[in-house]
């Protein structure tokens, strides 16, 4: 990576919604301008948050030897532009997976190592990061080294992290979950569906091993009020994974949204028009406002990409490869900076007026 | 004697000379012959063309009922016969199109593709047979815009569109340019036609809809971006390139290609 640009002074941000929250991409930025570029963008737009993953196998690639010098330039660089940071942690390096295995497979056999890079990382970072995610979305067999799911052993991973990080930094806030919106049945091959799968943690104790959980949510097709459906993906499948840590007696704890929004690429079928991605997600914060007292955060997958991908993905970015604003980047920095919000986003049909 | 033997020599040699140079024309003739066919073979080893479209993009291709029909379908076939074998389809998601393709399930992708310079290594283009870049509409009758000079137009667009980001940086520049917004891009064009608007900035796709949509109104346009749809092959297969090429620019000079996109759009 490139040296970090000098002579950068602490900004502050300016924001009336704090729970405005961003996914970044920054781990695989190489150079430091554009990973500067885009916190400042963050802060600009009013975020004072971001969600950044922070791959195991970037950090200790070799057993016992942690390089910082990336992680650290990333927690600086949030620092001087005033924005908190959730980490999120996984990628396994060789070393500790079994060959032929890939980045998201990670042995029973390396929990303990798992949990100690989780501990060096909550406790080099304890003045700068409080969150810390652990994993991403084990409900997918992808994400889980393609194996069949399993929340017992996802269970088992938590509460060995859980341990070594309040060892390493007592106000961490270890968050669970971060589980992928499906609808697929128990046994399916691909994965099970975020409600089963939470429910399975309750059943086998692991609320004694998580403060917060961490949610994905995203609209797809419908708008951010149409009511949840086990049956049914949309922004409001949140309220069953509450429900479910209601009837546990969990309701203490805060939920963080840690990847939602809409996507606007006209080639993808689960895509919105580009207007209706716009209003979505400014009704969306406004609905969680002013229902979801239980909502820490809410972070939009995703503020930029590396690069466009030339595909769907690239319809959920705020701001494209090149630093340019999408519309959406605007108002949702209106929203988060209180600035007059317009009485409505767009002219009525001609033929109306 | 010895002179004997040497004119019968010097006509061996003479014969072997005409032999040798008919032997290099009969391989030559031969060669080109074998060239024009099997370049085809080469090019698709299976006997037929084999097109991955992805169903779902009308008016470019569509999947009823298990009839796929579009524009797309319609100029696949049309290549095919060009070349002079059968076309086969196969109805494939948009996002494993290139899987397909590179992974020799299929010959060409024929699926309104936007040239990904990324492809490069994988992938060569042919030349485009549509451009969907935003155009700049005004009624017919109107003077003709400048895009470099437009202080006090009235412009309407798709809210949060790329019209809109690019009115954006335009708007910056020309701060007395009035800005439309519509939650949909007919809604511009209707603000246009009724007389609401200057200009409207949209996709050349939708201005062909709605052109035809109101086939009496007179209507004006020059493209502002650029946006083409192009065929896809495997960049190693020289054949199935050269002979694809060769059959879209013949529809192109023939007037096929125009008379299947106003069939289409």
């Amino acid at each position: 990576m490139q040296q970090e640009p000098l002579g950068l002074s602490q900004q502050f941000v300016q924001t009336q919604k704090p729970q405005v929250c961003v996914h970044t991409l920054l781990e695989n930025e190489v150079e430091a301008t554009k990973i500067l570029r885009s916190l400042e963008m963050t802060r600009e737009l009013g975020a004072g948050t971001i969600v950044q993953f922070f791959p195991w196998a970037y950090v200790e690639w070799q057993a016992g030897q942690y390089d910082w010098k990336r992680t650290d330039s990333i927690v600086r660089l949030a620092r001087l532009q005033g924005l908190h940071i959730i980490a999120r942690l996984g990628l396994v390096p060789g070393w500790a997976r079994n060959p032929g295995t890939t980045l998201t497979n990670l042995p029973d056999a390396a929990f303990a190592d798992f949990a100690e890079y989780a501990a060096a990382f909550a406790a080099r970072y304890a003045a700068d990061i409080q969150r810390i995610i652990i994993w991403n979305e084990p409900n997918l067999s992808a994400e889980w080294g393609f194996q069949p799911v399993d929340p017992a052993r996802y269970a088992r991973l938590l509460a060995v992290s859980y341990a070594r990080i309040k060892q390493a930094n007592p106000a961490a806030v270890v968050l669970a979950g971060a589980l992928a919106p499906t609808l697929e049945k128990p046994g399916s091959r691909v994965g099970l569906n975020e409600l089963d799968y939470v429910a399975a943690l309750y059943q086998l104790g692991a609320q004694e091993h998580f403060d917060a959980l961490a949610v994905h949510t995203y609209g797809f097709r419908a708008a951010p009020e149409v009511p949840p459906h086990p049956d049914q993906l949309n922004f409001r499948r949140v309220e069953l994974l509450r429900q479910v840590m209601v009837n546990n007696g969990d309701s203490h704890k805060p939920i963080t949204i840690t990847e939602t929004g809409w996507n606007d690429h006209a080639r993808w079928l689960h895509a919105v028009r580009p207007s209706q991605r716009a209003a979505y997600t400014l009704r969306a914060f406004q609905y969680a406002e002013a229902n979801w007292d239980w909502l820490a955060t809410m972070c939009i997958w995703a503020l930029r990409y590396p690069a466009d991908l030339r595909g769907y993905p690239d319809g959920y970015t705020l701001i494209n490869a090149e630093f340019l604003p999408k519309p959406v980047y605007f108002e949702l920095q209106a929203y988060a900076r209180g600035w007059a919000a317009q009485e409505s986003l767009w002219l009525r049909p001609p033929g109306e007026t | 004697m010895a002179a004997a033997a040497g004119r019968n020599l010097m006509r061996r040699r003479i014969f072997f000379l005409f032999a040798q140079a008919a032997l290099a024309v009969a391989l030559f003739v031969a060669t080109i012959l074998h060239s024009a066919i099997a370049d085809r073979e080469r090019a698709f080893p299976t006997g037929a063309i084999r097109i991955g479209v992805d169903a779902s993009y009308p008016p470019f291709a569509v999947d009823e009922d298990g009839a796929l029909r579009g524009l797309d379908i319609d100029l696949a076939a049309a290549i095919a016969r060009e070349i002079g074998m059968p076309a086969q389809f196969r109805n494939i998601g948009f996002y494993s199109l290139y899987d397909a393709l590179i992974s020799g399930e299929v010959d060409a992708l024929v699926s309104s593709l936007p040239i990904d310079a990324a492809r490069a290594d994988d992938v060569r283009y042919t030349s485009d047979y549509f451009n969907n870049g935003l155009v700049l509409v005004s009624a017919a009758d109107s003077p003709s815009l400048d895009i470099e000079n437009l202080a006090g137009q009235r412009i309407s667009f798709e809210y949060a569109s790329s019209a809109d980001s690019l009115l954006r940086g335009w708007s910056a520049s020309s701060s007395e340019l009035q800005r439309m917004p519509y939650e949909l891009p007919t809604y511009a064009l209707d603000a246009l036609r009724l007389g609401h608007a200057d200009a409207a900035l949209t996709d050349n796709l939708t201005y062909r809809f709605y052109q035809r949509q109101h086939s009496q109104w007179a209507s004006a346009s020059q493209f502002i971006t650029h946006d083409p749809y192009a065929i896809a092959v495997r960049r190693d297969n020289h054949d199935a390139w050269q002979l694809i090429e060769a059959a879209l620019g013949q529809l192109r000079a023939g007037g096929e290609l125009a008379r299947l996109s106003a069939l289409w759009i």
